[in-house]
């Protein structure tokens, strides 16, 4: 890793086809959003493999969008979007717009730190998985600073997933996730879920038509400024839950 | 994340490592409570990341030596925390340099 290719990758587009698209969903990230990039930008330049980023914007009132565009580097897309459509909308559309082989949504607050990607990328590469998830909830993981009432719900969540989804992935909300570019697409191509359960969705689509998914171990920080409202989250998860059961049962994944 | 405090001269040095973020911003701010000098060099070769809040703190030590008619500079920056002043403008706020013993020499020159 030398700093000549961070400053070649960030002013000199990419000719071929990408081997990585990163996809960064950003909501009032203007805290957060530079030191990810500049995190993510450094370390994967140093892979030696063309790759973009795709920061999918999603309606911020803040300063996200102009502090993402002042960067001006090269092969960053920044999508921006006039009004504020859900988590899941903002990764929808960046990953349907991502050029590369393998498709990387990853979180705006660095939780789980890019060094990380190898792990995943191996999965996909070397191994024929489909879909990569980072996980929390496999032996391996280190969490660090998460309180009490996050670890309770987490743990609930994933019980009910579990054994009344039969999803097989325990982690199902970690922000770390690599598919190959075919199942991204088909996957988010089928998405109906803009809020916080979009990942779950995702996941059970993925099982429903037979994707390899590994769940790979990760670091994940607890990153202060989270913007997730605990109890409405739980609430909304467990209504979701039932829509995604529910949209299964009406066909509406037939042509997924 | 780790914080380990020396002194050379008249430099108070301060060691950091891991992953500086908000998490250890309250440390750094408790520890320039403490400190007697306002010469100050922040060793960051062991830092991986460091986060809005971190550099908030860092540049809040800065300003307060500086005041003193001290400064704090910094040395030894990984690339991604390179990358990471860069963007975030940083690098333009603070005196930085490539090795400890070069940041020391600074203050008696």
């Amino acid at each position: 890793m030398t700093y000549a290719d961070y400053a070649t990758w960030k002013t000199t587009p990419i000719s071929e086809e990408p081997y990585l698209s990163i996809v960064i969903p950003a909501y009032n990230e203007e805290e957060r959003i530079i030191p990810t990039i500049g995190a993510i930008a450094s370390y994967v330049t140093g892979l030696g493999l063309p790759w973009e980023l795709i920061i999918a914007d999603d309606g911020s009132r803040d300063q996200t969008v102009a502090l993402v565009e002042s960067l001006e580097m090269v092969n960053l897309r920044l999508l921006r979007a006039e009004r504020n459509g859900g988590k899941g909308s903002a990764v929808r559309r960046g990953v349907l717009e991502a050029r590369g082989r393998y498709i990387l949504f990853d979180d705006a607050d660095n939780s789980t730190p890019i060094e990380e990607l190898p792990k995943l990328l191996r999965k996909l590469d070397q191994e024929g998985y489909d879909v990569a998830v980072g996980s929390r909830a496999v032996g391996g993981t280190e969490e660090a600073h998460k309180n009490l009432l996050r670890r309770t719900l987490s743990g609930g969540l994933r019980w009910i997933v579990r054994h009344f989804f039969r999803i097989g992935v325990r982690d199902t909300q970690c922000g770390f996730k690599l598919f190959t570019r075919e199942a991204a697409h088909r996957l988010y191509a089928a998405q109906t879920i803009d809020g916080f359960s979009f990942d779950l969705e995702i996941l059970y689509l993925a099982d429903r038509i037979g994707y390899k998914i590994a769940e790979v171990p990760v670091t994940w920080i607890d990153a202060p400024g989270s913007k997730v409202d605990t109890s409405r989250e739980v609430q909304r998860f467990l209504r979701d839950l039932v829509r995604i059961k529910w949209n299964d049962l009406r066909g509406v994944y037939a042509q997924a | 994340m780790a914080l380990t405090t020396r002194t050379v001269g008249n430099v108070t040095v301060l060691e950091l490592t891991g992953r500086f973020d908000a998490h250890m911003a309250p440390a750094l701010l408790e520890w320039y409570g403490k400190l007697r000098t306002a010469q100050v060099v922040v060793n960051l070769a062991g830092v991986n990341f460091i986060d809005s809040s971190a550099l908030a703190a860092l540049t809040g030590g800065m300003k307060r030596c500086r005041q003193q008619k001290g400064d704090l500079k910094l040395c030894a920056l990984q690339q991604p925390v390179q990358v990471i002043f860069e963007l975030t403008r940083m690098n333009r706020a603070f005196e930085i340099f490539p090795s400890e013993t070069e940041a020391i020499a600074s203050f008696t020159h």
